[in-house]
Parts: C-alpha cells; structure tokens; sequence
C-alpha cells in the first residue's frame, strides 16, 4: 500500500467513527502508551481523510495510547485520495488478520461489513487473501446469520457467554425466541455443551407443552435463578440446568432422586459406592469399596450385611 | 404410487415385469449405467427424502435376497427373515428410520421374479420353518398397484409347507390379493396406531379405520392376520387411545385369525432426531424422555415402557388370552415384568413364533 506517511495533529481524527473497527479485544492502552513511550511507535496507524478530518482505519488503540501520552502530532499513514469503503475495510481486516487469526466475533464483524459490498461466495473465494485461512460458503453463512443478531449478542460471543455454536443455533429463531437466550446468557456462564443443553431443553419442554419460549422464561423459578443478585454465573447455570432436566425428564428426575435417597438411606457410609445403572437400562447396580487393611473390609462388610436389614434395598432392586 | 421420476438400470431387461411396472407408473423411464445418477438426483434436492419418495429407480438387488434380520446383542429379536425386494417408501411416517438409514434414501425395486424365486426355492427346500417378510427395507404393499411381486409372491408360497409370508403395511392395497388362491400361507399384516399419531406423524398412510376394515375384507378371503404396534408413542392419554385401537380391532376380526401383535415403544437412531426436526416441523414425537439404549438408539425410559406395555397386554389378553403378543426388541426385564416369561435361550421367541405360524398357517408342523 502506497499510503503516504506523514504528522497529524491528533485533535484532527475523528474518534468517534469506528466505522473500520473490527477487534473487539479491550488492549492494556496504559501498558502500550508506556511500550510506545520507550520503543517509540513502531507501526503508524492508517488514517484517511473524511470532511476535513481523519477517521482511523486501523490502529484504535495505538491512538488512544498516544492520547494517553498527550501527544499532539502523531506519525500516520494517509490513505490515497479516492480510496473506497471497501478498500478500507479490506485493509483494516487483513492487517489484523495476518497479524493474530481473528476470534469468531470479530469474523463475525468483518463478514457482515465486507457482505455490504460483495456476496458470500465472493467473501470464500477472497477468504484466504483476506482472513489469513479459508472460510467456505456455509460458514460465512454462519458468520452472516450470527451478524444479524441483535445486542448485545456479540459482545457475548466475544466474552464466552455465548459460544459459535450456541449462536448459530439461535440465530435461527424467532426475534423473541432470540431476545430470551440472549437474556439468559448474559446472566449465566456456561460451557458450550452445557449452553446447548440449555437451549435444546427449553425448545424441547416449549415445543412438548405446546408454550412459548418465553413463557417458560416467564416462570418463576426460572427467574429466580436467573436475576438473584447473590448468586454467581457457574450456581445459576448449575441451577437452571437442573430445573430444566427436571422439567424435561420429570419420569428419570423422579426415579434418579427416588434411588438416591433409598441408597443414603442404607447408610453404607462413604467407603462404598452403590451405583445403579445408567439410565436404568441395564439391569446391573454396581456396589464397589476399597480397604487399607482387614478393619476397614471388615468394616465395610459388615455395613453391607448390616443393609440386607434394610427394607430399602430390596424395594430399590424390585421396583 | 405416485413417481415424478423414474430411473432404470440399463442392465434390467424389458420384460413383462419392466413393462407392467412402467406402464403402471405412467411415467418416462431414463435409462441409466450408473446408480450415480439417481444418488446426485436425489441429494441435489433441498429435501433428498422428499424427492426420493418420488423417485423411483428399478434395478437388481446385489446384495442378499434374503438374509435374517440383523437384530441387537442387549435385546431380544424375533428371528426373522427378509426378503429384500425393494427399499423405501412413498408414505412419510415422521420416525420413520429408513430416512436415516439409506445414504441417500432411495426407493428401490429390485426387479427379477425369476431371482426371488430361485432363492425362494432353496428357502422352501430347507427343512425349517421359516417366517418372511418384505416390509423390513420397505411397506410391503406400496407397491401392489404397480408391480407385479405381491401377486407373485402370495401364490409362490402358497405352494409350500414350510414358510409363512408377511405383508407388512399402512396401505390398503390389497385388492389385487383378494382373489388369489394363497392357500393360507400369506399373513397380512397392518401396522397400526392410534388415530392422534396417524394423523400427526403418519403423511400419506391409510386411517385407522381403512386398515381395519381391509383386515376384515382380508379376514373375509381366508388370509391369516397379524398387527403391529410400533411404534407405539408416549403422550398425555395414549393409553385409553391404544386401548380404544385394540377394542377396534376385535371389533372387525376375529381373535382366531390374528398370528400374532407385536408391540415396541417408539425408538431412533440419534441422528434421526434432527431429520424428523427438519422435516415434520410440528411433530413433537423426539420430546418424550429418551434416554440412550444399550444398542446405541433413543429409547423411551424404561419405567414407562413398562407401564404402557403392561396396560396393553392385559388389554389384548381381555379380547384373546391366548393370541400370541410379543415384544420387538425388549430386554429381559420387560419381558419379565410385563409377560411373566422371558425367552431366554436363543431361538425361544423365534420358535414361539414359528409355532402360531404353523398353527395358523398349517405349515409343516414336524419341522418344528
């Protein structure tokens, strides 16, 4: 790129048009201001001329690090005259492209500006030249779909709340369907499965109830997991989690606790594990302990004698 | 049959069997070299089962012409044989397996009368009973309007003593078997479900009520009988609807008439869900409590299969204690719980049923 390299005075850039912002990563300004102070400004950024003013388009935060430094004149490289949108927003993706890959949201960004000028098949065919790897069709399709959610669902891609998938997922849903997940996963912090879960479960128990998402969002017991004040993200995913399984599989969630609570009843203490079968399926309960030494078999083995005693072991294999 | 496109192996030859399906059809065959061309025909579409219900391809089956149905380890199979004349189906029943099953779904006829009976013969000439069916890959009677197997098949074994045919279906295509001489030794059978899931989750299928009253025409001309519930769906109620079925059926055939009723809840290969999500956007059938089987399918939780199959079998029992009920791969367990007996050896449950089928079909009972 032939930009011209010149001194600008600071006060000329725009910093409110973040037109070609694509990273969306929070950089330490005051570690680089102080990098900048002591190795000087390695790479200028690149500015181009709008209404007698420069808006950036590239180096967000390399400006708001030389602010910082109270510098007036700043080095930077001026874009051709006549360069398009496009051009910029090319140069802007690819300097960072093929400076670090880019995470999923800012894919997401780039994609849904570049798709302002040329279509997904085009965005493939350009994928390597512009995001340093190949993206196909079908993903970009993605990208384009997660574009379109509203807020503040990137900013929760781009912190975790919200993993690719989970979005792709919901990208699909109905505009009120979306606003809920989005809702929930701004209150909790959950794993990608466990962020499946949660959406494939409210689906399924809204779908088989014949209600909307909404409505089962709208439960109280939802919404008292979700907006206590004085409990963290990781209790709230924990918590919906198991009101949603025992909303879904009421039949397994009663015969899980009804088993457990027969097995705690036996006493068996903490050296012996009594696990039924998965799923109940197989027939097989496994009971298994270990011994240091003759007391502790000992010990054990009279605390299973001790449970053919008990009226619940027998109601447990003959239910 | 309704078929948009037909495709035809250029290795079939144009004989009586070609020309009767083909002018039945009412369709322009393209002849073809390579099975290829109907793969990429159908996965070019947005709905390949869609579009293969709707295309029909004839060509030779190259693999087994009858083989035993493949079964699980864990749970207890009946033992059965397949004859493999066709595959696929032009109804669209929502847990239908076969949409996952075939890469891409494909609906098939293996023309070659003269193949099925060759192998037919070596199976008539074993000193065993037999109990054989087309409706494993395929409904076996989509195709009596069309083709000319059903027919063939009916009066092949008619001849023999030791082999029972099942017709297995959600048709009621029978029309064309009323009069045949089949000398007892066909079985046709319905697959039925209460009205609520044939009306949901079975697209193109007969009602219930014009199954039943095809069984009683089919009663009427000397045909043995068997239904099938399977699968049968967990819903708010459906157990007064499956007893309401049940009483509907000896309310048009006789007990006497009936070899056997089969049950089995409703179980999927996982990634079934996902096609029945995307095909039948309504169904809510893959939201019951699924857990996943010893055999790698979604099953419902046992507790409940057991409940709904013990009111259904004492209900059956009510109108004919002495039919033949048994499961469609169950395990030990429910066997026991619901039957009182689980045959545990091998063979068991397939001699128990070799037994109502010499018994109704009056095969050779010394091979027994």
């Amino acid at each position: 790129m032939s930009d011209l390299l010149c001194e600008i005075n600071i006060s000329d850039i725009d910093l409110t048009n973040e037109q070609y912002k694509i990273s969306l990563s929070r950089a330490n300004i005051p570690f680089l201001a102080r990098s900048i102070k002591e190795a000087g400004l390695i790479c200028p950024p690149i500015v181009k001329p709008l209404n007698n003013k420069y808006i950036i388009v590239c180096g967000f935060n390399r400006i708001k690090a030389l602010l910082q430094n109270d510098r007036i004149k700043i080095p930077v490289y001026k874009t051709k005259p006549g360069i398009t949108d496009y051009q910029c927003l090319l140069t802007s993706i690819t300097r960072l492209a093929f400076k670090r890959p880019l995470t999923h949201a800012e894919l997401v960004i780039s994609t849904k500006r570049l798709s302002r000028f040329v279509d997904k098949e085009e965005i493939a065919e350009k994928s390597s030249a512009i995001f340093n790897t190949e993206l196909n069709t079908r993903f970009i399709t993605d990208l384009l779909a997660i574009g379109a959610l509203p807020d503040p669902a990137l900013e929760l891609l781009h912190c975790g709340n919200l993993s690719f998938k989970s979005a792709r997922r919901i990208a699909f849903f109905e505009k009120e369907t979306i606003h809920i997940f989005l809702n929930i996963f701004s209150q909790i912090k959950a794993s990608n499965n466990k962020q499946l879960e949660i959406i494939q479960n409210i689906m399924e128990i809204a779908a088989r109830d014949g209600i909307k998402p909404r409505d089962l969002f709208n439960n109280q017991e939802i919404q008292k997991i979700l907006f206590d004040k004085n409990k963290e993200p990781g209790l709230k995913t924990r918590d919906l989690r198991a009101y949603l399984f025992k909303q879904r599989f009421p039949t397994i969630f009663k015969t899980n606790q009804m088993v457990r609570e027969k097995i705690a009843s036996i006493k068996l203490g903490n050296k012996i594990k009594f696990i039924p079968p998965e799923n109940f399926e197989d027939q097989n309960y496994s009971i298994s302990f270990t011994a240091k030494n003759y007391n502790e078999f000992k010990a054990n083995t009279h605390l299973l004698t001790a449970a053919l005693e008990n009226k619940a072991i027998e109601e447990i294999f003959s239910q | 049959m309704k078929i948009d496109t037909l495709f035809i192996d250029n290795a079939i030859p144009c004989d009586a069997e070609t020309e009767f399906l083909i002018s039945s059809l009412k369709t322009d065959p393209q002849r073809i070299n390579d099975a290829r061309t109907v793969y990429d025909f159908i996965n070019d579409s947005d709905d390949p089962v869609l579009k293969a219900k709707k295309t029909l391809y004839i060509t030779q089956n190259k693999g087994s012409v009858i083989k035993k149905c493949p079964g699980t380890c864990y749970y207890t199979c009946c033992d059965y044989t397949i004859l493999h004349a066709g595959t696929f189906c032009t109804m669209d029943c929502s847990y239908c397996i076969l949409q996952a099953y075939f890469h891409p779904p494909v609906l098939q006829y293996f023309a070659g009368l003269e193949t099925l009976e060759r192998h037919l013969d070596n199976t008539f000439r074993q000193n065993k009973i037999f109990r054989i069916g087309t409706g494993e890959y395929t409904d076996s009677l989509i195709w009596e309007k069309v083709s000319l197997v059903p027919k063939f098949l009916v009066e092949t074994f008619a001849k023999q003593n030791n082999c029972l045919l099942e017709l297995k279906t959600k048709t009621v295509n029978i029309d064309s078997l009323l009069s045949l001489d089949h000398n007892g030794k066909t079985v046709i059978a319905w697959s039925l479900n209460t009205p609520d899931i044939i009306c949901s989750e079975e697209r193109k299928t007969a009602s219930l009520k014009a199954r039943l009253e095809a069984a009683r025409l089919a009663e009427s001309k000397g045909y043995q009988l068997a239904f099938h519930f399977d699968p049968m769906v967990i819903y708010p109620g459906c157990e007064i609807h499956y007893k309401k079925v049940i009483k509907q059926i000896f309310d048009y055939v006789r007990p006497e008439s009936i070899v056997w009723i089969s049950i089995g809840t409703f179980r999927f290969m996982p990634k079934l869900k996902q096609i029945i999500e995307k095909r039948f956007k309504h169904s809510t059938i893959c939201y019951g409590e699924f857990i996943l089987g010893l055999d790698n399918k979604m099953r419902y939780f046992k507790p409940l299969r057991i409940k709904l199959y013990k009111q259904i079998i004492s209900c059956i029992k009510e109108y004919a204690p002495r039919l033949l009920v048994y499961f469609c791969m169950e395990d030990e367990e429910v066997w026991e719980k619901c039957m009182g007996f689980f045959p545990k050896k091998e063979g068991e449950l397939g001699h128990l049923l070799d037994k109502s089928a010499v018994a109704h079909c009056n095969l050779n009972s010394t091979l027994l």
